[in-house]
């Protein structure tokens, strides 16, 4: 059995805003989200890198105590956005709980504002008691599934849990499975996503790599710079979205307002190396994907690319864009506003492309000023098009050789 | 450490700790306010914060069947008095 599977609810929590109509003024006039990264007493006087993708706006959350006991300020954001989207959806309260709703839903490692809490207590205990404040509820924040099962808390959803931990692909596998958990029939819907919140670890592990961007400290909004000739590395960030997956025939027959559709999701690793990007890897990701949507790569009219303006990863990934698609495609890299906000970077790219689908525009690559000879046979955006999205692909590439590709299609 | 005492403890943290305003002292904890497991664990510490003891693992293990303020108050009140904490009324 294979089943269409349409959108019917999408929201973001980004550093270039939140609402729908903030988020595309950003990509429409070149606002980049990437602030000075802030100060805080663990690492980030040690770190190389001064800047970071911040959520740096309000958000009024209106949680009641017994869920938000169980909370790190990453569930906030994926409850937040679950929320939206539930409301969005319209669905109703039977069929959430009613188990043909799941939840696919992911973070890179929990909450670690909660594990750095965690450690202080340990290692700062004087005596028993102190120790013993490490407890269940720390866990329940700070476990990889934590904003899944948040989430399934929050709104009495008994469907599959799937909690993808795999770094910078988290949410593209979260939306990948759940496309496939509807498409083969084994949920209706599913609510799926990734979210991360503000974290100095995070950006040491790459600072330590020489991956992150240092060049622009006293210019945040200079970089990341995907593409560009003087890119320097990637610069982390912090967000969240979320999306709901239906299957076609039981949105249409309730009447649900169908935002696009899912036709295509791929996943492999390269089978080697953990940090490295591989070209053959990454192309045969792509070659995949196209594969699962039974359409020409020339149809495919936008990419959205992992691009997170390292040396290597750009020019790999250039490559492999060539190779499978050509130059047909336009091919835009959405980092350059939010930064790489790592397990939310899939679901927030597919949302702000489904914005452009639904607007009928393409964002251009922020920084990208004079482009790396070695990118160059690409289709790249330096200015906003005003044209029809109908076909695109989002790609993501993660540590420990993850690769996924996910393609979507305008709805009519 | 009097009966009084641990009462207006027990309805500090239900506050300060629960959210609940005017709490019910023999209201199911677990049908009026939602109480779970995770709200167990969170009082038997605040418990032992305030009696600045700690309660043994089988102490413990009779708390399970608690289901009001006044059932708390009770098992405090029981182990204060095994600790020589209570003074007389």
């Amino acid at each position: 059995m294979e089943r269409r599977v349409v959108i019917t609810g999408m929201s973001a929590i980004t550093p270039i805003g939140h609402e729908k109509d903030r988020i595309v003024e950003s990509l429409q006039k070149g606002l980049s989200g990437i602030k000075s990264l802030r100060e805080e007493e663990f690492l980030s006087s040690y770190i190389h890198s001064k800047v970071y993708g911040t959520v740096d706006y309000p958000i009024e959350y209106d949680f009641k105590r017994n869920h938000r006991k169980t909370m790190g300020p990453v569930a906030y954001y994926a409850c937040q956005v679950a929320k939206e989207v539930l409301e969005q959806s319209g669905l109703t309260e039977d069929l959430i709980t009613s188990g043909r709703l799941g939840v696919a839903f992911g973070s890179i490692h929990g909450s670690p504002t909660t594990q750095r809490n965690i450690y202080r207590i340990f290692f700062g205990a004087e005596d028993k008691i102190a120790v013993k404040e490490i407890g269940a509820v720390d866990y329940l924040k700070s476990m990889v599934h934590t904003t899944a099962v948040n989430i399934t808390k929050m709104f009495g959803i008994t469907g599959r849990v799937i909690s993808s931990g795999t770094a910078c692909t988290t949410s593209s596998q979260s939306i990948g499975y759940g496309y496939e958990s509807v498409k083969f029939g084994m949920q209706d819907a599913m609510l799926c996503g990734g979210a991360d919140e503000y974290d100095t670890t995070t950006v040491a592990v790459f600072d330590n790599l020489l991956a992150c961007s240092t060049a622009f400290n006293e210019t945040p909004h200079k970089t990341p710079r995907p593409f560009d000739k003087d890119r320097d590395g990637l610069v982390v960030g912090e967000g969240a979205g979320a999306v709901m997956l239906e299957e076609y025939e039981f949105a249409k027959k309730r009447g649900a307002n169908i935002l696009g559709e899912v036709i295509g999701f791929a996943c492999n690793n390269n089978g080697g190396d953990m940090i490295l990007p591989n070209l053959s890897g990454i192309t045969n990701t792509l070659k995949l994907g196209v594969e699962t949507t039974k359409i020409n790569p020339q149809e495919v009219d936008l990419i959205s690319a992992h691009a997170t303006a390292t040396k290597m990863g750009d020019i790999i990934e250039a490559q492999a864009i060539s190779d499978v698609f050509g130059k047909t495609p336009y091919v835009i890299g959405l980092k350059s506003y939010t930064g790489h906000t790592m397990a939310a970077c899939g679901v927030i790219e597919t949302i702000m492309t489904l914005y452009m689908m639904q607007d009928g525009f393409i964002a251009p690559t922020l920084n990208l000023e004079e482009i790396d000879e070695r990118c160059a046979m690409l289709k790249h955006v330096q200015k906003v098009l005003h044209q029809p999205v109908n076909i695109a692909a989002i790609q993501n590439f993660a540590f420990g050789g993850v690769n996924t590709i996910l393609m979507i299609k305008k709805f009519s | 450490m009097t009966r009084q005492e641990i009462e207006r403890e027990v309805i500090n943290v239900f506050q300060r700790e629960f959210e609940i305003e005017k709490p019910d002292m023999d209201a199911d904890l677990r049908e009026t306010y939602e109480f779970d497991s995770i709200d167990a664990i969170e009082l038997l510490l605040a418990i032992e914060t305030f009696l600045g003891t700690e309660i043994t693992q089988e102490e413990k293990k009779q708390a399970v069947n608690i289901r009001t303020i006044t059932q708390i108050c009770d098992y405090i009140e029981k182990i204060a008095k095994k600790r020589n904490l209570l003074l007389p009324a």
